[in-house]
């Protein structure tokens, strides 16, 4: 018998991803002693949320919730608020103030509006882990114009070693499109990869710089993939499906140009 | 959750299968429940309903053409027997078992006198029309039993392929009333792309088509040709209207969405993005973590 886990992800794999939170929860109810596994390696899209102190939007999801309540990255405050909620090590949060800083520039770079959070923790070995969220939707002002959303979630572990840290990040980013106007439209998914590397470390804020290049690097080579099975992959699908030109005509033609070479060779 | 429920919930998930995937969802199903038994009986009416909806094809029995598997192919069964499924092509039905997708037991069946030369001109042009347009197509045009004056056409048009994680499904059907002088259509395209990943594209679109005055039931063949033209023509409208789409998301929605680079054509300097932080904070006189 295949792991039970392994057939969930094959399961979510092939269903449809407007449906992902639907299906999650459908799952969890069947195998509840399975949820902890499904919802930490099932993305599922970004919640937004609104820090009460600072009414500074904020991103939630698995990474971030502590039974019921999600902690803000601007605040530290969980909500709805937890007396004994997990929060990094007082170091740990300082490294999470900065990071957040400075993906929320990175974010307004490359998303021009939207938001962004960091959530850090530490890990048992020593080093820590953590994720770097962005979220970013379009409504539409007429109903005929399309609407979208793009979920970044990129999940990182890092392990130092003198002088060296060795990064291993994963990234999925969730993508849906959609236009309802004459008929419906829904073009949605999500990616995923990973990646490892070795940096230099000279101190703390050396993380910081460190992942936003990988980052970086890693959300470039996602677009362009996005791009291309988006827009490249399944539109060429509905062409294979049907031919907007007569292949009656395309045929013809081929016989013909066949016909002509044999005459020439004659 | 109870067994029934659990029975529900994996019913659920196989109408959602991707083109071509339902054995893979089955499989994972299967081991999710990991209860056979109820499973077995449960889901069944589940997969006739996802066939008939997706428009599943049926090799014929003892004919080399395929046939759709549908409502309008149904014949309900008599005084609780088991359905039957109509190829009007061959003029036989037959039996299906909705989880081996095989047909069996063939049995002739006596057309409508009446209906059947408009039937057939109108399947013989839709075939033309497949086999110029779709390069895996399978079509079936059906009577309306007690009618002579309305047709369902549907197409289906499949391709699977697996070994390189991409699956597609284009199905549409029209409903020819002659009588009311009028094509109530409708098409469903499905793509699913998971190589790493599982995205899927799915569109929806009814259409509705008045017929011109020339076409009657009284001149089948010509008035067939002319309907045919008149849904290649919509159907041709329909796929440039979505590949209009997949422009305008690509080139509006997609760059809005994320940006290839930032307005400065450079990656970011991580360097100078924590200097500059830093240095608001010094210059500040609030704490180096203050919020800013």
């Amino acid at each position: 018998m295949t792991d039970l886990v392994d057939s969930m992800l094959d399961l979510m794999r092939r269903l449809p991803p407007t449906r992902v939170e639907e299906n999650v929860s459908a799952l969890v109810n069947i195998c509840p002693d399975y949820a902890d596994d499904l919802l930490g390696s099932v993305d599922q899209p970004l919640k937004l949320k609104t820090d009460r102190a600072t009414g500074r939007e904020y991103l939630a999801c698995d990474y971030n919730r502590d039974g019921e309540s999600y902690r803000s990255p601007w605040s530290n405050e969980y909500d709805p608020p937890l007396d004994d909620g997990t929060v990094p090590t007082p170091k740990l949060r300082q490294l999470e103030i900065k990071a957040n800083e400075a993906f929320d520039t990175y974010r307004e770079m490359y998303f021009e509006g939207g938001v962004s959070s960091v959530f850090l923790w530490d890990l048992d070995d020593g080093g820590f882990a953590g994720v770097v969220l962005f979220k970013k939707s379009l409504n539409p002002s007429t109903a005929s114009e399309p609407s979208g959303s793009w979920d970044s979630i990129h999940v990182f572990e890092a392990a130092e070693r003198g002088r060296q840290a060795h990064y291993k990040l994963t990234s999925t980013i969730m993508l849906e499109l959609g236009i309802k106007s004459s008929g419906d439209i829904s073009l949605s998914g999500s990616m995923t990869r990973q990646t490892e590397q070795d940096c230099p470390v000279q101190n703390q804020e050396s993380h910081i710089t460190n992942m936003g290049r990988m980052i970086e690097e890693m959300e470039i080579k996602m677009r362009n993939l996005l791009q291309e099975v988006y827009f490249g992959k399944t539109r060429d699908v509905v062409y294979d499906l049907r031919s907007i030109e007569s292949l009656e005509r395309q045929r013809r033609q081929r016989e013909l140009q066949k016909e002509l070479v044999g005459f020439m060779k004659r | 959750m109870d067994s029934s429920e659990r029975v529900q919930a994996a019913a659920r998930f196989l109408l959602q299968s991707p083109p071509g995937e339902i054995n893979d969802v089955l499989n994972d199903v299967r081991n999710i429940i990991s209860d056979d038994d109820s499973l077995q009986e449960g889901v069944l009416p589940a997969l006739q309903e996802y066939n008939l909806a997706q428009f599943i094809i049926a090799d014929v029995p003892g004919s080399e053409h395929q046939s759709i598997i549908s409502e309008a192919a149904k014949i309900e069964g008599q005084e609780g027997g088991e359905d039957r499924f109509l190829d009007p092509r061959s003029k036989i039905s037959f039996r299906f078992d909705h989880l081996s997708l095989e047909a069996s037991d063939a049995q002739p069946v006596e057309p409508d006198s009446e209906a059947e030369p408009f039937r057939a001109a109108l399947e013989s042009s839709t075939l033309s029309y497949l086999n110029s347009h779709f390069n895996e197509g399978v079509a079936s045009v059906f009577a309306t039993p007690g009618s002579s004056s309305k047709f369902t056409i549907q197409i289906v048009a499949n391709k699977y392929n697996p070994t390189n994680f991409w699956s597609g499904r284009w199905r549409s059907e029209y409903v020819v009333d002659l009588a009311q002088k009028v094509i109530s259509g409708r098409i469903l395209v499905n793509v699913h792309y998971y190589e790493q990943g599982n995205v899927q594209l799915e569109t929806k679109q009814n259409l509705t088509i008045p017929l011109p005055p020339a076409i009657t039931p009284s001149n089948p063949s010509t008035s067939a040709s002319k309907l045919l033209a008149l849904i290649e023509e919509e159907e041709g409208k329909y796929q440039t209207h979505l590949s209009d789409s997949y422009q305008e998301m690509s080139d509006k929605t997609f760059k809005s969405l994320r940006r290839a680079l930032p307005l400065t054509r450079q990656k970011i300097e991580w360097d100078r993005v924590l200097g500059y932080k830093l240095g608001a904070e010094l210059s500040g006189s609030k704490g180096v973590f203050a919020e800013s």
